[in-house]
């Protein structure tokens, strides 16, 4: 057993939801071999949506790209089997509900399915032989997004800008999320991976300072990356540091604000104070695409949750349905009554099995019954009571209940005195209110109209 | 007797002195008034205040305007802004133009909400149960809350934007109450799924395509009982209809009510095309087939 680890590093405000990672934490990586059909979306990222660079009933390769547009803020998008293109049409998207994809008929002769290759990595691996716009390049064609969730394109964060110098390079191993260790799991298993993809990200941004921020509730995970910082000679550049676990530790702000103490502007961006934050999801792919060249066509996803039979960190190709997930992992149980994509502080509830897992999702939950009852009964929504708790957890220190009320009555622009735009969506205010108001909800919902109001109505 | 009468002369006296007092204060200020308000008069335009009395005021804000004291201030100033009050229509818009002296151009006609959807409840397909926060726009930010990605999500932010109680949710649908429509257009804003569109009424009843649905018919009827297959049959009948997308288009300025359209509308197998007004005639039951002794 590690040493207990103990870290003052935090930021103010945060939650301490139940952490139920020890459904998945001891799971080993597993492969899931190619699916019979996968449906590759076109708009996985921020940024310009792909236009499709194939035809109906072209025969495709694993790793090609099958979608790719001009913009800057873009990322092209590749499949991860050999097989046919079947259609090009509307399928369902996680988050836009229909959106255009590409499905592809796997070819069970030609494909030889993705293993991972953590093993071609160690610590005598020269990164000097790539040159910055080298791995720039790669990035992008390699399709590389954060993967933490956001689905930034990487190239775009770490190439040096002239405008907005970065002298400092964090590395959000973090993971606050309850459930979630597939970003464990990663640093874990795959420690000198994720330790080149960091090197070559510092590398391709021009930074010579990289901390690692890792909670505190992860010893393996600390005693991995420090032995391995230490044994390729580079202590003197990377440090790993440990921070207290608290939810949203992970949210790059927050990171940025226990770390350094420094606040990121309302409405900026960490480059804004020189800095450039990454995922050890998205660092372990870099390494990928640069050393191996493959392309970002798979991903290691969190199944956990009480509902799912055989709960465990899963290496799935990207475009694979949640069905065929749900196949591969044994089934669900009898109990089971929700699906959440991703964590259940931020993810979203969904109700269609057909949707396909894209490079953002780091984790499935599924849950019992029994779970969902007993919430509900709890989540009778009373009037607020107004004992403040929602300000004293808010990490971006603002306040919530004034917000929701705001939004609630279709005043927005009382609601932007609030700073409503500098909501950050981490659901501690709905998750510590006694009164079970959903005001993360409201501020979303809030958000959404703002956005309507101000743009023309379309015809 | 003479103490009394002494008393009362005495009292009359003092009162006397105070009325004095009180007129003769209520003179100096209301003479100062009176030079005040000749000597600072504001001009107001009487225009302003006559096309004022004209419009309906009740500050519905369809016109653009704050409110319909300041659309008058606007009207008076730019009279290309002339027709924009909705909910008073072309009679305003006359009385505005004789106000202020301008020939009406042709006679405008009445726009009035359109709900593009018809499916009720029982009529739509729904994969889970969505318990979170009862407004549309919360409702529409999660994918997949019903099936259908364009019908409408019954949670009534319409209703609410409503100010003339002219929407109501029926079984899950909005319905528009056209005795009460004024054609302000803030229930066209509200609907986050742009469902509502403003309908120039050149008829009483108009016939109108109820369904938005992009997707392909085979996933359309997957999905709902009552969704455009597009299918094209309307088409084929009367150049009033284009199919696109999936999803057939009427040309609205141009419907008259005629025997191609009522074929139209009685051939369409999944009964989209439908009657809105004050009077019209009820729609198909949903699911029922189309009847073939009509011609």
């Amino acid at each position: 057993m590690a040493i207990e680890i103990k870290s003052k590093l935090t930021f103010p405000g945060g939650v301490h939801p139940p952490e139920y990672k020890e459904i998945t934490e001891n799971c080993a990586i597993e492969v899931m071999p190619s699916p019979k059909q996968v449906s590759v979306l076109l708009g996985q990222h921020i940024g310009a949506i792909c236009k499709p660079t194939v035809a109906k009933r072209d025969k495709v390769q694993a790793g090609q790209i099958v979608g790719d547009s001009d913009a800057f803020v873009s990322a092209p998008v590749h499949t991860p089997v050999t097989g046919t293109v079947k259609d090009i049409s509307l399928q369902s998207h996680p988050v836009l509900g229909r959106a255009l994809a590409i499905l592809i008929e796997t070819d069970p002769e030609n494909d030889s399915g993705k293993s991972p290759s953590p093993d071609r990595f160690d610590k005598d691996y020269d990164i000097q032989q790539y040159s910055s716009e080298q791995i720039c390049e790669i990035t992008r064609k390699a399709g590389i997004i954060g993967m933490g969730g956001a689905g930034f394109p990487t190239r775009v964060k770490i190439e040096p800008n002239p405008r907005l110098p970065k002298d400092l390079l964090i590395i959000n191993g973090c993971e606050c999320e309850p459930f979630i260790t597939c970003d464990y799991r990663l640093m874990v298993e795959w420690t000198w991976q994720v330790l080149t993809g960091i090197r070559l990200a510092a590398k391709a941004a021009r930074i010579e300072r990289i901390k690692i921020g890792i909670e505190d509730n992860k010893p393996d995970a600390i005693e991995a990356m420090r032995q391995s910082v230490n044994e390729s000679g580079q202590a003197d550049k990377i440090e790993v540091v440990v921070v207290r676990t608290k939810y949203p530790q992970g949210g790059e702000r927050q990171l940025i604000r226990s770390l350094l103490r420094k606040h990121v502007p309302s409405g900026g961006i960490p480059p804004m104070i020189g800095v450039c934050v990454l995922n050890i999801a998205t660092c372990a792919a870099l390494a990928e695409a640069v050393v191996c060249g493959a392309p970002l066509t798979h991903r290691v996803v969190t199944v956990t949750g009480n509902a799912i039979d055989r709960p465990g960190n899963y290496y799935v190709p990207i475009g694979t349905t949640i069905a065929d997930l749900i196949d591969f992992c044994g089934g669900l149980t009898e109990r089971a009554a929700k699906v959440v994509l991703g964590g259940p502080m931020m993810g979203f509830a969904i109700a269609d099995l057909s949707r396909p897992i894209t490079k953002t999702c780091g984790a499935l939950t599924f849950l019992s019954q029994e779970m969902i009852t007993k919430a509900k009964y709890d989540r009778r929504v009373t009037p607020c009571i107004r004992c403040g708790r929602c300000l004293t957890v808010c990490p971006e220190n603002l306040n919530p209940t004034k917000i929701a009320h705001a939004v609630k009555k279709n005043r927005l622009d009382l609601a932007e005195q609030y700073y409503m735009s500098a909501c950050i969506e981490c659901g501690c205010c709905s998750f510590i209110c006694p009164a079970n108001i959903e005001l993360t909800g409201y501020i979303k919902t809030g958000k959404i109209l703002q956005a309507r109001a101000k743009k023309k109505i379309p015809e | 007797m003479m103490t009394i009468l002494a008393e009362i002369t005495e009292l009359w006296q003092q009162a006397g002195l105070a009325a004095v007092t009180m007129v003769g204060l209520g003179a100096t200020f209301a003479l100062v008034l009176l030079i005040a308000s000749i000597k600072l008069k504001v001009q107001v335009d009487p225009k302003i205040e006559q096309v004022y009395e004209a419009l309906p005021k009740i500050d519905c804000g369809a016109c653009g305007f704050a409110g319909c004291s300041s659309y008058a201030k606007g009207v008076v100033a730019n009279p290309e802004l002339l027709g924009r009050c909705s909910p008073g229509g072309s009679e305003v818009a006359n009385k505005i133009a004789a106000i202020l002296s301008l020939s009406m151009g042709q006679s405008s006609v009445p726009a009035r909400a359109v709900v593009h959807c018809r499916s009720h409840t029982e009529d739509k397909e729904f994969y889970a149960s969505y318990t979170g926060i009862p407004s549309c726009t919360a409702a529409n930010a999660v994918a997949n809350v019903q099936a259908c990605k364009f019908g409408c999500l019954g949670f009534g932010d319409c209703v609410q934007a409503c100010k003339f109680d002219a929407l109501h949710m029926i079984d899950g649908l909005a319905t528009v109450d056209y005795e009460k429509c004024t054609g302000c257009t803030a229930c066209v804003k509200a609907c986050p799924r742009n469902l509502i569109e403003m309908v120039p009424f050149t008829h009483e009843n108009m016939m109108v395509v109820a369904c938005r649905s992009r997707e392909s018919g085979k996933i359309t009827r997957s999905m709902c009982k009552v969704g455009c297959i597009g299918c094209g049959l309307c088409a084929k009948q009367t150049d009033l209809f284009t199919v696109q997308d999936n999803v057939a288009r009427m040309a609205y300025d141009r419907y008259e009510p005629d025997q191609a359209s009522e074929t139209a509308m009685y051939k369409c197998p999944t009964g989209v095309i439908v009657f809105r007004g004050k009077n019209a005639p009820e729609p198909r039951p949903a699911g029922e087939k189309p009847q073939t002794a009509k011609t």
